[in-house]
């Protein structure tokens, strides 16, 4: 049988994955969103995968899985990736953070906030890899010009192309942003 | 007064949800014992079936179900498409599908599915298959109903005599892939004999017929609900995917989910036609047009989806942008052994306006004439096209006629032509100075007609809450272009309270009246309407209700921001809560249907794009400096969400322009660029600087003026930044896209 044939433990797991006959898998540690995660996952899973179908952070989209379209990008100890790229096995110890982790109780991330005012999606499905892009974007260069701000969400596709908007979204969250850590608050 | 909502830029309605993450779009969607479907796909580009083996992949652990298309029933999803076929038609066409624990194990089960094929010839060029002896794809042979369709008004070979010039060119356009970001998807479950799927849908009660129609079981036992969608540009409901779904999950007593890769999305999912337009223009010298012949070859691939109206809608330039008696136009929809071509955004205007404006560019040149003047003298007005009207009185008028004698319900395309130029500076930006580098820069126009709104019958239920809130019932679906907000804010502009107030509730067939789908521009206008007068109704019964409980006259009262007032003193009487709450056996509720349209004037709209673009002479690269849209819809109900429909539809069709096309090999009917690294769409850094302006006639019978807006900003990209680029190097390209290595390969031809 040809699974007997890979590795030595091969075991039943019912995950919301589905029942997988996992004949690799390993244990990793993972903060996601500030919260410390034990998994089990199978070496062929992407952390795209982990986060979809194991945590049910449905956020992050599945858009090529060929890292060519930007819609699974989360940052990974801050810096933007495609989660479709990235092994699970490979982000043991690591960080990462969702669109998920932009919402407060007390209301929208200023980021989120722009985008809404500003009309800053159309369909949505590019909408959460564009606010992780953003975000790491705004940590690094809190003051963007138009082309800084093209570089970064060049990888970022949307077919809806809503780009108008979404460049004028950045730029007010920018300024928000600005004037909110003039003000002494913060956000994460 | 509550302040108006109609013009107001309201939230996007959905629009929340997306940026928390929180919207479920299918592939987002558990169902506890959900399994997961895969489909197993042609190599060949035309064979026959004649065996199927798979009993390996049923045996395999983890596989619930395997479905061929000889153990299912023989459902129909099109006339010329079935659930499964014993003849494959195209590399990619469905041969089987799969259904297990995961996604790995499905893929492992489909490469034991052993098949035998019988080769036959096949044909990729629709040149080709026109040919006598050209491989018959299908029973009544290539050439969709064995003649094209001809559309006529006066009489062309007339209007010809009279030309004192004749001007003829062929012009050509690729497939390309609309690659809407979230691949198709569905996911089915049976309780008993009833149905339940969830899609990626443009129009929930269209697909529930389709699939009740295909499976043979009564429409009472299917549901279909359309979850927030990645959109689609006008084709996620054409393909059998949820009908596969929904066979393995009945074969496996289990949900069954499917999601396309990004692959299986570019090659069985649709793209827009490829078409071969001939167009022949006669003119007098002084620049008036007196007969235009166009003629347009159009791919459809394997199946037909909605191949004829695309042939039809390739047309309508041609028959009615420019004022002239004698026109002609002659489609003929080809089928080939390449993946199907469906739906995308403006469906075959987009073709047929290039080669219009590309010739009507050139004869203005050639006459001497400038260009923006040459379409100031001969755009259509709103007096219509000369000639007798033939659709008999007491009928609808068609939104896409050919005869004269019918005038425009509006027409502000003069408006977009002047505002436009004047926004572009058009007058200035012709009069460049001598380019002695590398880089030329050159200006263009586009313009273009498109139906203005009038769709299927659409319905819409009110309903009143006890909270004061208004329930609003539609079986439409807001497919990411905002019909969410925007209907809302129709009805609840009439019942004079917040737009937040009025809840929309949409996509679901177990929920909603019947409705058709979002496309054609049609939701605006259709839905608004019937929204609109759902409303009034709503608003008489809430008067009449209220003066019999409060004892006034029912002509005192009005309603303001959530409340029933005296009109003459402005006093409030009680809240929309306070009534509904008073009487709760009273059903304070309206339903309204309409059938769209006028029998005395064509409901059109327009519009002028202007580009101006940097054509680097030593790479071939075209950079858009500057881009100006001028719209003709009528009233705009909601600006920033309209602002953001027209940004958006030029963005993408720069694409159509310059770098897209999908690829397929004639040796072996493979698609060579399945993917978004080689099917060049626009990222961000394209984007250019586009200013958009609307005309703002206000058409009297869209609802609060409103007309069709959609789609029309995907018809004046290519003939915008095609002129442009004859301006720029005086090179005529007919063949789009005008990709870099096409672009330097005639500039080296010229020197």
């Amino acid at each position: 049988m040809l699974w007997d044939k890979l590795g030595s433990r091969t075991l039943y797991k019912h995950t919301r994955y589905g029942v997988c006959k996992l004949s690799y898998h390993s244990t990793i540690s993972l903060n996601i969103n500030g919260q410390p995660n034990i998994l089990e996952v199978d070496h062929r899973w992407t952390l795209l995968d982990v986060l979809r179908d194991l945590l049910d952070l449905t956020g992050a989209k599945k858009g090529c899985n060929q890292g060519e379209c930007g819609a699974c990008t989360i940052l990974l100890d801050g810096k933007a990736v495609n989660s479709c790229q990235v092994l699970a096995i490979q982000t043991n110890n690591k960080k990462v953070t969702t669109v998920e982790s932009m919402n407060h109780s007390h209301g929208l991330h200023p980021i989120q906030q722009a985008f809404l005012e500003n009309d800053g999606a159309q369909c949505g499905f590019c909408t959460p890899g564009i606010l992780m892009s953003v975000k790491a974007l705004l940590n690094e260069n809190p003051d963007p010009g138009i082309d800084q701000i093209k570089e970064k969400l060049s990888g970022n596709l949307c077919r809806c192309n809503a780009y108008g908007r979404i460049i004028e979204s950045v730029q007010i969250a920018a300024q928000m942003m600005k004037s909110f850590s003039e003000h002494g608050k913060t956000h994460e | 007064m509550s302040s108006s909502k109609i013009g107001k830029s309201e939230i996007r309605r959905d629009l929340y949800d997306k940026l928390t993450g929180q919207s479920k779009y299918v592939a987002d969607i558990k169902l506890p014992d959900m399994i997961f479907g895969k489909i197993l796909r042609s190599p060949h580009p035309h064979a026959q079936i004649t065996k199927i083996d798979v009993s390996e992949a049923k045996k395999f652990p983890g596989v619930h179900a395997v479905i061929t298309p000889f153990d299912i029933p023989d459902g129909k999803i099109a006339p010329d498409l079935a659930i499964l076929d014993k003849t494959v038609r195209f590399v990619g066409d469905e041969v089987a599908a799969v259904a297990a624990d995961n996604e790995y194990i499905a893929q492992k089960a489909l490469s034991l599915i052993n098949v035998k094929y019988k080769i036959l010839p096949f044909v990729t060029n629709m040149n080709d298959a026109l040919l006598p002896k050209a491989p018959k794809i299908h029973e009544d042979g290539n050439l969709v109903g064995g003649k094209p369709i001809t559309l006529e008004r006066g009489n062309v070979e007339e209007g010809f005599g009279k030309a004192d010039q004749i001007f003829e060119e062929t012009f050509s356009t690729p497939a390309h892939s609309g690659s809407a970001l979230e691949p198709r998807a569905a996911l089915a479950s049976w309780e008993n004999t009833s149905l339940t799927v969830w899609k990626s849908s443009r129009g929930v009660h269209v697909d529930r017929f389709n699939i009740s129609n295909a499976l043979k079981i009564p429409l009472s036992e299917v549901r279909v609900i359309g979850p927030t969608m990645g959109a689609g540009y006008g084709n996620k409901d054409e393909t059998p995917l949820s009908i596969i779904c929904a066979l393995l999950a009945h074969r496996a007593q289990k949900p069954v989910r499917i999601e396309l890769t990004r692959e299986e999305e570019f090659i069985a999912g649709r793209k827009r036609h490829a078409t071969e337009t001939t167009i022949k223009v006669g003119v007098k010298n002084d620049g008036s047009i007196t007969a235009i012949h166009a003629s347009t070859l159009m791919d459809t691939g394997a199946y037909l989806s909605s191949g004829p109206g695309v042939v039809r809608r390739s047309g309508q330039g041609a028959l009615y942008l420019y004022r002239c008696a004698n026109v002609r136009y002659d489609g003929y929809l080809i089928y080939t052994n390449q993946p199907t071509a469906g739906s995308y955004r403006a469906l075959g205007a987009p073709q047929g306006h290039f080669a219009l404006e590309s010739i009507m560019d050139d004869i203005s040149k050639n006459l001497s004439i400038d260009p923006l003047e040459f379409r100031l003298k001969n755009h259509v007005g709103i007096e219509g096209q000369p000639g007798e009207r033939i659709t008999p009185n007491n009928m609808i008028i068609d939104t896409q006629p050919v005869e004269g004698g019918l005038p425009f319900s509006s027409n502000g395309l003069h408006e977009c032509l002047i505002k436009g130029a004047t926004a572009f500076g058009w007058e200035q930006r012709r009069q460049k100075s001598e380019d002695s580098g590398p880089i030329r820069r050159g200006v263009g126009i586009g313009m273009f007609i498109y139906r203005g709104g009038p769709g299927s019958k659409s319905t819409v239920a009110l309903k009143l809450k006890s909270d004061g809130t208004i329930q609003l019932i539609s079986g439409i679906m807001d497919v990411g272009e905002g019909s969410s907000t925007v209907i809302p804010q129709i009805a609840a502009e009439v019942l004079g309270i917040p737009t937040e107030h009025v809840i929309p509730i949409l996509g679901d067939t177990k929920l909603t009246p019947e409705a058709p789908i979002t496309a054609g521009s049609s939701v605006t206008f259709s839905t608004g309407l019937a929204a609109q007068k759902a409303a009034s109704d709503l608003k008489s019964k809430i008067l009449d209700s209220a003066a019999y409980i409060s004892d006034h006259e029912v002509e005192s009262l009005d309603l303001n921001d959530g409340s029933i007032i005296n009109k003459y003193n402005n006093l409030h009487i009680m809240s929309l809560g306070e009534l509904a709450k008073s009487d709760p056996l009273k059903n304070l509720s309206a339903k309204a249907s309409v059938i769209p349209g006028s029998k005395d004037a064509i409901i059109n709209s327009f519009g002028a794009h202007f580009a101006e673009v940097e054509v680097d002479t030593y790479t071939g690269q075209v950079k858009i400096l500057k881009y100006v849209a001028a719209h003709d819809s009528g009233k705009i109900l909601n600006p920033t969400l309209a602002i953001n429909q027209v940004e958006g539809g030029i963005s993408q069709m720069i694409g159509f322009a310059l770098t897209e096309e999908i690829l397929t090999d004639p040796l072996s009917g493979i698609t060579l660029n399945a993917n978004y690294l080689e099917h060049k769409s626009p990222t961000i850094q394209e984007y250019p600087p586009i200013q958009v302006i609307f005309s703002n006639v206000v058409d009297p019978i869209g609802p609060f003026g409103a007309k069709a807006l959609g789609e029309l900003p995907s018809i004046g990209v290519a003939p915008a930044i095609m002129n442009a680029i004859s301006d720029a190097i005086n090179i005529r390209f007919t063949d789009l896209p005008a990709t870099p290595d096409k672009i330097i390969d005639a500039l080296n031809k010229n020197c």
